[in-house]
């Protein structure tokens, strides 16, 4: 080190030289000051945890409940179907053939309306069928 | 166990940690002394002024934009709670060293001798610009680096090498006196 920039000895400005405790009874009594702001502080950590589990729960709770009763309501109505296995049940849809089908079963009476028949002819059956 | 860093000293202290906060009081309560020692010039209005920092600190912490470098933020408080302290002329009339620090084991002489020292050091760090009585503290009283207090105070480490230079070469003049002592 230069010596001309040789360090000046400040040691006697540190408290702490002579009175080997001076900096922990500082820092006690630094903490002791800031006592009831870390008070505050881990309390409002505290609250905001809480809080934070509060709205969630409040959002949370409802939907799953919700979500729970339309899927019981789901397999209630699920279970009632299937053991309900009776034709009317199931009932298919009216089809064309079954326009295309007297009650009697005999056939198409459609088809023995002869070959020569028009679509138009055609419709005007149809129509009269499901009258 | 590893070291905890300053920044996640902040983020436990902002949850109120005690012990958090203890640390960070403990890393930096010694260049806070400085900082505040250089601007108040006196050791109980320095004292005061560090521990209104620190709590000051701790209401603000949110404030604390980037937790790595409290110091330097830390640093900033020190040195505006210490010059309002100052400016509201509310300094005590006391001695510039706590008498408390004074060894008891020194015989009457050696103590008048110290005394006289203090003194004279106060007297001389009072004539320094603030940026040289700081960084000069820092250094040869607090032992940091060049490095540490650039970064901390935010100015080059070459800027805080050359006040570091003309600070002592201030002081080696004010207290020449003491030389062959």
């Amino acid at each position: 080190m230069d010596r001309k920039d040789r360090r000046p000895d400040l040691s006697v400005l540190d408290p702490g030289r002579a009175d080997p405790g001076y900096w922990g009874r500082r820092r006690t009594a630094v903490l002791a000051a800031a006592a009831s702001e870390l008070a505050a502080r881990r309390e409002w950590a505290r609250s905001s945890v809480t809080a934070v589990l509060s709205a969630w729960s409040r959002r949370l709770i409802p939907a799953a409940l919700a979500t729970a009763a339309a899927a019981a309501a789901l397999v209630l109505w699920e279970t009632r179907v299937g053991s309900d296995a009776g034709a009317d049940a199931f009932a298919p849809p009216l089809a064309l053939e079954d326009l295309l089908i007297d009650e009697s079963g005999d056939g198409y009476s459609w088809a023995g309306q002869g070959a020569a028949a028009s679509p138009v002819a055609f419709m005007a059956f149809v129509e009269g069928q499901g009258r | 166990m590893k070291k905890r860093t300053d920044a996640e000293l902040v983020e436990q202290a902002k949850r109120g940690d005690r012990e958090a906060f203890g640390e960070l009081v403990r890393r930096y309560q010694g260049a806070a002394y400085a900082v505040a020692l250089g601007v108040t010039g006196h050791h109980e209005d320095a004292e005061d002024a560090v521990q209104d920092a620190f709590v000051t600190a701790l209401q603000r912490l949110e404030g604390c934009r980037n937790p790595a470098k409290f110091a330097g933020w830390l640093l900033a408080i020190v040195r505006n709670t210490a010059r309002n302290a100052v400016r509201r002329e509310t300094l005590r009339a006391a001695e510039p060293i706590p008498a408390e620090t004074a060894a008891t084991q020194r015989g009457p002489e050696a103590e008048a001798e110290l005394s006289e020292l203090r003194r004279d050091l106060a007297s001389a760090l009072a004539k320094l610009p603030s940026v040289q009585r700081e960084v000069v503290l820092l250094y040869d009283l607090e032992g940091w680096k060049h490095d540490e207090i650039a970064e901390r105070l935010g100015v080059p480490a070459g800027t805080v090498r050359s006040h570091l230079h003309f600070a002592r070469k201030t002081l080696r003049a004010e207290l020449a006196k003491w030389k062959d002592r």
